[in-house]
């Protein structure tokens, strides 16, 4: 027993597998058709609720084996997930005082979550397919903040974009809902790139993915170092929603109010102030990266700021709320406050939970109209309208973005359907090449060209079998055949046999 | 051992010859008695053959003609003992899928059994003159089956069939009493003929491999000796169809393989002229195949093109092309016995092979259309089956030969392909449907153990590949491969 209390550290990888395990179990029972009714309700939400709490216990006892020690078990390698020369991806935990204090509460904020929309989701239509979601993002968040290498955080990182996408979609029936969720996807894998491209540099440069060698790059120039950070910190900015990407956090809010409080209140928009917390080392190398992040977060958070005043419903004045908080941290880190900053996260995601979770009650609790916008801000008319649309960030993206790719897909369908499609054939399509087999038929180029060559050998071989009418050989001896037989009328004859004989005579004589 | 192998089929025949009954169900149960045996007892000789054993096993020799150097001499290796196995095994099948078979059965029977006993005497011969008496010795049933059973055209096709292979068997001899000239103790013995071939000069190597390569390439067939091949396979009944792709082919195939052992200084000379020609064959069958609309057509073509393969293999002359050969043999033996089964039993129920006379057989004919579907898929040598594994290692040993050249064999396979999928769409997709009695009990058995022996050899190719790689090891170090 106190054998696997020292080792506990060991068994971390369990916190990710548990959420899996139950998203497994919830979707097997889904697929045998086993959860119909109220009755399988209850199942499901303990199963998920069981998996996340034991995973807050099993952080919770690491945490007080660290403080027991007085040191943190650190980075941890578990196993080799692949390796291909010496590129190898590892299955590694890094366990410091950061990712410890942020994922434990994580866990303490999913367990209770789930508990939550237990009750919450009750009797909806898609009760089982939420917390398989739930699950898959509570194992890919876990992931992102215990992974000890860039690559599995990666995965991490996924999991939690597409669990993000299915729950802002959750009630996909409606055209509105999918299409923000689309929305939000599309926004986060341009973070997403900047995530690979930054784990491709630092393969390439450092030939590893685990975050301390990441960190401690020393051999690498500052200006790779820069590329490197710059990837991560686009990623990061994407998922916190700062400036250029909010738009899209506005438009998540479609999805319930427990998945709004976790993803957007809580823990997902947190994420990418943990990378850059995580990253910290590394950045403290490039200060201009480090400006670019004052930079950014100022002007997010002024743009939350002015926007949150204009906000008539709950959820958006409190998402906009969020995204200054968030913004401020921002600052923060590029500040070099990063301890400040752990703080405000871990203070700021339990609060925001709390308010997420209430304000589908708001209006019972509160009394009275909420505050207008302040007086100077409804006499400046421009500055208002702007705020109230949000600075037109949406319809920027949309003209500057969005109809140059349409227009341009456009056109290489159109080149497709015009050009490509007739080149290339499509199959059961063209001509028939002989009348007498109307189903063999080439189009486009390749089928042409087979078509043709096969005419050209059908003909050889036809020749070469003796079978062709009027073919070469047997023509010739058909001929042949027709000379012999002349002669053989000829000798039948008397006169001529008469004549060979004679012949043969002298021919002895 | 092998003697008993080789005269039990001949009994069988005899047995189906004189036995005094007029049902022919009875002689079918009789055939299969003795094709089962054949089968079994060939297995038997697999699980006692050691694989790191000598290069020859079970070998026995007695004087047959003393005089002249001829011996009645038996043995097997790995090559030849999966050749074996293939026999029975498609043998089995052909007498399997004849059940419903009233007219001429007894001639078929015995016809059939002798077929079978010629085809292991080949591929256990182990002197050059009773191999080729073995040889001459499968041509007889043939063409009786081809001019007695066959289609309408069977009279040309049985004529064409039995003057190609002649003349180039005619070839043959002459190559062998040159090599039996000029090998020192005239012995005709496979292994004193193979130490006589080794120490002649080159050109007289390359004549004599020429005469060898024509005899066995008119078998194989290779791309300008096939003449015979489309006719022949049209027209015979299906049950001798499959045995005709299936094992005849592989004949040419081993020839080659015993003869690259004779003349290893031919062969290397030759190399790159078989490769070529290897190409052609791929190519031209394959383009053929594409241009058929009749489905017999199609897959006799498409064994010149998947024979290519084996000429490829053959030709890289190392370890991997080689056991790429030996594979692509069993892996083509087993294909194309069951495309011709299946198109057989189509010929059977509606007297067409065009494939425009046919429709969807779905729902219909689910058991035909899943295995129509399933044997042309293992033809195109799609991962899972017997075919991939024999490409696969044509294709890498090629490779390590030729570089970029083996682009070829993809183009191959992509016009394979083609006509595959094509045959695929109009029968085992959804179409306008067609009426057909689906496949009985016995015939979906017999289907059935050709596609499970496709996917285990597909899936789980180690039996096969250790069975043959002490022989092909022993080969390829012939040519320092």
């Amino acid at each position: 027993m106190i054998n696997l209390i020292a080792h506990l550290a060991d068994w971390v990888w369990l916190v990710p597998a548990l959420p899996l395990f139950a998203l497994i179990v919830i979707g097997s029972r889904v697929l045998l058709g086993r959860a119909t009714g109220d009755a399988a309700e209850p199942l499901t939400a303990s199963l998920a609720s069981l998996a996340a709490l034991g995973g807050f216990l099993l952080l919770l006892g690491i945490d007080g084996m660290a403080l027991w020690h007085g040191s943190v078990p650190g980075h941890r390698v578990s196993g080799i997930w692949f390796a291909s020369g010496h590129w190898q991806g590892t299955i590694s935990f890094l366990l410091d005082g950061l990712s410890l204090s942020v994922s434990t509460l994580t866990a303490l904020i999913g367990w209770l979550v789930i508990r939550f929309s237990a009750h919450y989701i009750h009797r909806e239509a898609g009760f089982h397919r939420f917390f398989i979601v739930l699950c898959l993002f509570l194992a890919g968040i876990q992931l992102v903040l215990l992974a000890g290498n860039g690559l599995l955080a990666f995965v991490g990182w996924e999991m939690c974009g597409v669990a993000s996408f299915l729950l802002i979609g959750y009630t996909w029936q409606r055209p509105v809902a999918t299409g923000n969720a689309l929305f939000a996807f599309v926004t986060n894998r341009g973070g997403d790139a900047g995530f690979l491209l930054a784990l491709g540099f630092a393969a390439a440069w450092l030939g590893s993915f685990e975050w301390p060698a990441i960190t401690a790059a020393k051999q690498i120039s500052v200006a790779d170092m820069r590329l490197i950070a710059l990837g991560f910190m686009l990623a990061a900015l994407a998922k916190s929603a700062q400036l250029p990407f909010t738009p899209w956090i506005t438009r998540a809010l479609e999805g319930p109010t427990p998945s709004s409080a976790i993803f957007y209140g809580a823990i997902m928009v947190h994420a990418g102030v943990y990378l850059l917390l995580r990253l910290e080392p590394l950045l403290v190398q490039v200060p201009d990266v480090m400006i670019g992040l004052v930079v950014v977060g100022t002007l997010t958070a002024a743009y939350a700021w002015l926007c949150g005043l204009v906000q008539t419903d709950v959820k958006s004045a409190l998402i906009f709320a969020t995204v200054f908080q968030v913004a401020l941290m921002f600052v923060e880190i590029g500040l070099g406050w990063t301890t400040l900053a752990t703080a405000h996260l871990c203070l700021h995601a339990a609060w925001r939970t709390w308010q997420f979770l209430l304000a589908p009650s708001w209006l019972a609790l509160t009394r009275g109209r909420p505050a207008p916008p302040p007086a100077w801000l409804r006499r400046n008319q421009l500055l208002y309208t702007a705020a109230q649309q949000h600075f037109w960030l949406d319809k920027l993206g949309h003209a500057l973005l969005v109809q140059p790719t349409e227009s341009f897909a456009h056109d290489l369908r159109r080149l497709e359907e015009h050009f490509l499609d007739h080149a290339i054939g499509e199959p059961g399509r063209g001509q028939p090449i002989d009348p007498k087999s109307p189903l063999i038929r080439a189009d486009g180029l390749p089928g042409r060209v087979l078509a043709a060559s096969a005419n050209a050998l059908q003909q050889i071989e036809n020749r070469l079998l003796l079978r062709g009418r009027g073919g070469m050989a047997e023509q010739l001896l058909r001929r042949i055949g027709s000379y012999l037989q002349t002669l053989e009328n000829l000798l039948e004859q008397p006169r001529y046999l008469m004549m060979a004989v004679m012949a043969t005579f002298v021919v002895i004589l | 051992m092998l003697k008993a192998l080789i005269f039990l089929p001949v009994a069988g025949a005899l047995v189906v010859a004189v036995f005094p009954v007029r049902r022919a169900l009875l002689l079918w149960q009789i055939a299969m008695f003795f094709a089962l045996g054949a089968l079994g007892y060939s297995l038997w000789l697999a699980a006692h053959f050691d694989p790191a054993g000598p290069a020859i096993q079970m070998f026995e020799s007695r004087a047959w003609n003393a005089r002249l150097g001829s011996y009645f001499a038996l043995g097997v290796d790995g090559i030849s003992l999966a050749m074996l196995l293939l026999t029975a095994l498609l043998t089995l099948i052909a007498v399997l899928v004849s059940r419903r078979m009233e007219a001429g059965a007894r001639l078929y029977f015995t016809l059939v059994l002798l077929l079978e006993s010629a085809i292991f005497g080949v591929f256990t011969a182990r002197d050059w003159s009773l191999f080729y008496v073995f040889w001459e010795a499968t041509l007889l049933p043939l063409f009786f089956l081809i001019d007695r059973l066959g289609g309408p055209n069977r009279q040309r096709a049985a004529l064409n069939f039995f003057l190609y292979t002649l003349g180039g068997s005619v070839f043959m001899l002459v190559a062998l009493l040159f090599l039996y000239d000029a090998a020192p103790g005239h012995s005709f013995a496979m292994a004193d003929m193979a130490e006589g071939g080794r120490s002649l000069p080159l050109q007289t190597q390359l004549l004599i491999f020429a005469g060898f390569f024509i005899g066995f390439g008119v078998k194989m067939p290779v791309f300008p000796l096939h003449g015979w091949l489309p006719l022949a396979h049209v027209e015979a009944p299906s049950p001798v169809s499959i045995l005709l792709s299936g094992v005849l082919l592989k004949m040419g195939a081993y020839g080659l393989i015993r003869a690259a052992e004779t003349l290893p200084a031919a062969l290397l000379a030759a190399q790159d002229w078989l490769a070529l020609l290897a190409f052609i064959s791929l190519l031209y069958g394959g383009i053929l195949a594409w241009r058929q609309q009749d489905l017999k057509a199609m897959i006799a073509y498409s064994s010149i093109s998947h024979m290519g393969i084996v000429l490829l293999g053959i030709a890289t002359l190392n370890v991997t092309g080689l056991t790429g050969a030996v594979m692509q043999m069993v892996a083509h033996g087993l294909t194309a016995g069951l495309l011709f089964l299946i198109v057989g039993l189509l010929y059977q129920r509606t007297h067409s092979r065009d494939l425009a006379d046919y429709g969807s057989l779905l729902g219909k004919a689910p058991r035909f259309a899943f295995f129509a579907a399933f044997a042309l898929l293992a033809a195109i040598g799609l991962p899972g089956s017997a075919g991939f594994i024999a490409e696969l290692h044509a294709l890498v040993g090629g490779f390590g030969r030729w570089g970029g050249w083996i682009l070829i064999v993809c183009l191959g396979m992509l016009i394979a392909a083609a006509y595959s999928l094509r045959v695929i769409g109009r029968l085992c997709l959804p179409g306008a449907p067609m009426q057909l009695a689906d496949m009985t009990r016995t015939e979906s058995a017999a289907a059935a153990l050709l596609a499970l022996s496709i996917l285990t050899l597909g899936l789980w190719p180690t039996p096969l590949l250790d069975l043959v790689a002490g022989s092909v090891g022993q080969l390829a170090r012939l040519f320092g491969g």
